[in-house]
């Protein structure tokens, strides 16, 4: 199950040049968790339905063909429907191209898989990311700059007043190395199975 | 495995290429202008910022109506006649930057009373590095700016971006520490960008205010 056991960041430990990028803020991570689901998801099932007919010799050219056109696509659609969250995001959008777990789900299961499945493993795989993400996200902004999704939540509940300050270094990118180590921890004493001999 | 002849490898890789291609220009083509408003409601914002007003994108456009007004610099430069924008608000001039940061354009707009007093800046840049150079498009930045001078003793002078900038002279604003290429860049888009805007700026500052609203329709403003 790409959720827990065989999630892509924390077991895996694919796509985490992303994840360090995009999570100071709530929602844009929650944007690019999106984005990711879906560009996992359909190249996925675009690839498996056109397995059969992908030669060999260039199965990777084709694949990546396939995954940049659809992180083109998305690209576009934010910076015409969400374009200060695709501000934000600026050169992650594009580089959902190289990011490993894509190309790893294609070459390891949507080649050999029915569309179906592919589809259900693309989706599983996307929201193993993003239940990363967001909760990264999450984090970090709630304690690096005292507002969630925006809202200033510290702010409001009168903390400041009573002398709380928020902690700069959850807003910067080696925080979030930090806290996915913190998660791969937690998740590996909860399950025995995960550890290395 | 089967076996695929060249032909066949050479054709599937032309077909998924076009059929990628006419996709992408499809979508492209149709989100164009969507996307060319969203660019134009993000200057209107940046220049609202410059003199003061802080609209979200909704209300961008209706307050940039009511407090700005866009005119035409015309110069000569060498025999080519160059039309060089500006924008007139309540208090005087908005006048537009363009440079060159360390990776990549940078841009800027700074509002002016008529005495060349600068009443507020904003940048923004393509690519600086986050946290060095792309600092310039911050608020504490740009707000140093507010209260330097472009002129001094009656003559245009630039605000320059030094190490440790003396805090009580007119044209000096602290240079980003880390961000010295970039902070460099900006120094030189000022001075070029008052140099192209010369006879605006020296023809404004010695006109009086009466004589200066008479150019443009008040009820804007209201």
């Amino acid at each position: 199950m790409p959720f827990s056991r065989e999630n892509p960041i924390t077991v895996q430990v694919l796509g985490i040049c992303s994840c360090l990028a995009v999570t100071a803020q709530l929602k844009p991570a929650v944007v690019m968790a999106v984005s990711v689901t879906v560009v996992v998801a359909l190249a996925n099932l675009i690839i498996s339905l056109i397995r059969k007919t992908i030669p060999p010799r260039i199965r990777i050219i084709v694949q990546l063909v396939v995954v940049s056109m659809l992180v083109v696509l998305v690209d576009q659609v934010l910076k015409a429907y969400l374009y200060d969250v695709s501000k934000q995001l600026s050169v992650f959008v594009g580089l959902i191209i190289t990011n490993c777990i894509v190309m790893g789900r294609l070459e390891a299961f949507a080649m050999s898989h029915s569309p179906l499945e592919s589809l259900c493993d693309g989706v599983g795989n996307g929201l193993g990311y993003s239940v990363i993400l967001v909760s990264l996200g999450f984090i970090r902004e709630l304690f690096g700059s005292g507002s969630l999704w925006g809202y200033p939540v510290c702010e409001k509940l009168g903390l400041y007043a009573a002398g709380y300050e928020n902690n700069g270094l959850m807003v910067m990118p080696p925080m979030a190395l930090i806290l996915v180590g913190v998660i791969i921890w937690i998740q590996r004493s909860r399950n025995k199975d995960l550890q290395e001999k | 495995m089967k076996k695929f002849s060249n032909k066949y490898i050479f054709l599937y890789a032309a077909i998924l290429v076009a059929v990628a291609a006419v996709t992408l220009t499809v979508v492209s083509v149709s989100l164009k202008p969507r996307q060319l408003r969203n660019q134009e409601i993000e200057r209107k914002q940046m220049l609202l910022r410059a003199i003061g007003i802080e609209a979200s994108a909704a209300e961008a456009e209706e307050q940039y109506g009511l407090n700005i007004t866009e005119d035409t610099l015309w110069t000569d430069n060498d025999g080519v006649r160059q039309a060089l924008p500006y924008y007139i608000f309540r208090e005087g001039v908005v006048l537009p930057f363009r440079g060159t940061g360390l990776w990549g354009p940078i841009w800027g707009y700074i509002a002016v009373d008529e005495d060349l007093t600068v009443k507020g800046a904003v940048f923004d840049h393509k690519g600086e590095t986050p946290g060095l150079g792309g600092e310039i498009a911050a608020d504490w930045f740009a707000h140093q700016f507010v209260g330097k001078s472009l002129l001094e003793d009656g003559v245009l002078s630039p605000i320059v971006l030094k190490k440790h900038a003396n805090p009580n002279s007119p044209h000096e604003v602290d240079a980003i520490s880390g961000g010295t290429m970039t902070s460099d860049g900006v120094t030189q888009m000022l001075a070029d960008g008052v140099e192209s805007y010369r006879s605006l700026l020296e023809a404004f500052s010695n006109v009086s205010e009466s004589e200066f609203s008479d150019d443009v329709d008040v009820e804007e403003y209201e």
